[in-house]
């Protein structure tokens, strides 16, 4: 609106500003070429072909009198200071406004104007023009922004409605999609989406504090019993000395229980991913191989390892050491005397994959499944030392690198199958 | 106390009050009708036909009364009696 006021209403001004400035300049030159007499006839002269009846002028003396022009006095509103009037006078009988330009020359003082009146008719009408226009824009806005706010409510109000539910305590409710898959579906869905993922979260918390509930008391309450068993059957200084060795085994057990927890529970928040750092994986995976072909060789079990020279990846060493050396161990553990056991590392375009494969008894589909969740345990190893909690730090480990575990017979068909475990990660 | 809601009346009332006449545009008299027509009869260069019947229309009128439109057609003649002057 400010725009079209300063091209139209301002525009007819600085025309009638600049047609004055141009035509008073040129009555100077007028007078300065040909003296008094000239300017007042160049005043006359402008007057006789002023069809438009519109030209102001007068040139007064020194005195004050009037030597030329069409006004009948000095107007008496011009103060002495400034250069540029408006005023009014009286022309065809009526009151008009008029703007005029004040020159100053040598004994003599000219007035150069023009009748404004049907330029402030002509302003009057936009000035009206613009406030309709205006009037009508600002209906127009504030009906439109009604609408608008009106058709969010509607669209927002499932979302909205999920929301209070779940704020009140109904993690069950979901919001309803509609069929316009549009901005809000999307919305809507992504919301579910995270619903969903904290429904998951929230029940495996509960998982784990009713595994850890259930897995701890029982070490902790076998602990409790055989130190108060030994209190009481425990023969001598010896007696009660071994008897608080073995309690303090079962309480180490507890406490690498909890850290095996704690190193999970880091590993699946993604707090170390900050420290990820290249490495050269051969370089850990013969370290873990090392480590574990003395225990091998003292089941008669055969360690084969098979990796490149080199393949370096982005990661974090310390826990793929750990999840190798996780695998390594139950892979040793569950295979039978003179077995082997595998470790083998290797790259194409899917990415890289870290297995070890053994040549034990294998797992179960339904096993398999449940395999990697925390504190599990098949019933064939109940009876062997452990936590359950080996695989669980070999999936966030893979989950951190933003891979996956996967679980297979190690040798399809035969028996024991075995069982392979392989560690899947994204190229580098 | 009245006479202190009186007293900014009466200072009011002794201000001189400056009231501005507006100037009046002195061109709109039979004086300057006949003025614009001995200007267009005084022309160094013969006048066009038409420049002159419209010049004759414009004294009429005036004559009748009408200063406005005589003057106006006066003024017409005139600039087309100037231009005719300049030549196409």
């Amino acid at each position: 609106m400010a725009v079209l006021w300063w091209a139209t209403a301002g525009a007819l001004d600085r025309q009638t500003i600049a047609a004055i400035r141009t035509d008073a300049s040129a009555l100077v030159e007028r007078h300065r070429e040909g003296g008094t007499q000239a300017l007042m006839d160049a005043i006359d002269e402008r007057l006789a072909v002023d069809a438009e009846n519109e030209l102001i002028y007068l040139l007064v003396n020194a005195r004050g009198e009037k030597l030329a022009g069409n006004l009948t006095l000095w107007p008496t509103a011009l103060g002495e200071e400034g250069v540029w009037f408006r005023t009014r006078i009286q022309h065809d009988g009526a009151t008009a406004e008029a703007r005029i330009h004040r020159r100053d020359l040598a004994g003599l003082r000219l007035l150069v104007g023009r009748d404004e009146s049907e330029r402030v008719q002509l302003r009057l009408l936009l000035t009206e023009g613009v406030a309709w226009s205006l009037g009508a824009v600002l209906l127009f806005a504030v009906v439109g922004a009604a609408l608008i706010r009106r058709a969010l409510q509607q669209r927002m109000r499932p979302a909205v409605a999920t929301a209070q539910g779940i704020a009140g305590g109904d993690f069950s409710q979901r919001v309803p999609i509609s069929l316009q898959d549009d901005e809000f579906d999307r919305l809507g869905a992504t919301m579910n989406t995270m619903l969903d993922r904290i429904a998951a979260l929230m029940a495996g918390m509960r998982g784990v504090s009713d595994n850890i509930a259930h897995d701890l008391r029982t070490p902790i309450a076998r602990a409790r019993a055989k130190l108060e068993g030994s209190l009481v059957t425990a023969e001598g200084e010896e007696g009660l000395r071994a008897a608080v060795e073995e309690g303090i085994a079962d309480l180490d057990n507890i406490t690498r229980i909890f850290q095996a927890l704690l190193r999970i529970a880091e590993a699946e928040a993604g707090a170390r991913r900050a420290a990820f750092a290249p490495f050269d994986l051969p370089a850990v995976l013969r370290d873990a191989a090392e480590f574990y072909e003395a225990m091998a060789e003292d089941r008669g079990q055969r360690l084969e390892v098979e990796m490149p020279e080199h393949l370096p990846m982005l990661g974090d060493r310390d826990l793929l050491l750990q999840a190798v050396a996780n695998l390594l161990d139950n892979a040793i553990k569950f295979t039978p005397d003179g077995g082997v056991v595998r470790l083998t590392a290797w790259q194409d375009e899917a990415g890289i994959e870290i297995a070890v494969s053994d040549s034990g008894p294998g797992l179960s589909p339904g096993d398999r499944e449940r395999a990697l969740d925390r504190f599990f345990r098949a019933d064939a190893s109940r009876n062997l030392p452990g936590s359950g909690l080996g695989l669980s730090l070999v999936r966030a480990v893979a989950q951190l690198h933003a891979g996956e575990v996967g679980l297979e017979d190690a040798l399809p068909g035969a028996t024991p199958p075995g069982l392979k475990v392989a560690m899947l990660l994204p190229p580098p | 106390m009245p006479w202190v809601l009186v007293l900014p009346f009466a200072l009011l009332s002794i201000l001189p009050v400056q009231a501005y006449a507006n100037p009046r545009i002195s061109t709109e008299s039979s004086e300057y009708c006949e003025e614009l027509f001995a200007r267009l009869a005084v022309s160094p260069l013969p006048v066009a036909a038409a420049s002159r019947d419209l010049g004759e229309e414009g004294r009429r009128l005036c004559a009748n009364g009408h200063l406005r439109t005589g003057i106006a057609k006066l003024r017409r003649a005139l600039r087309a009696s100037r231009v005719e002057a300049r030549g196409p």
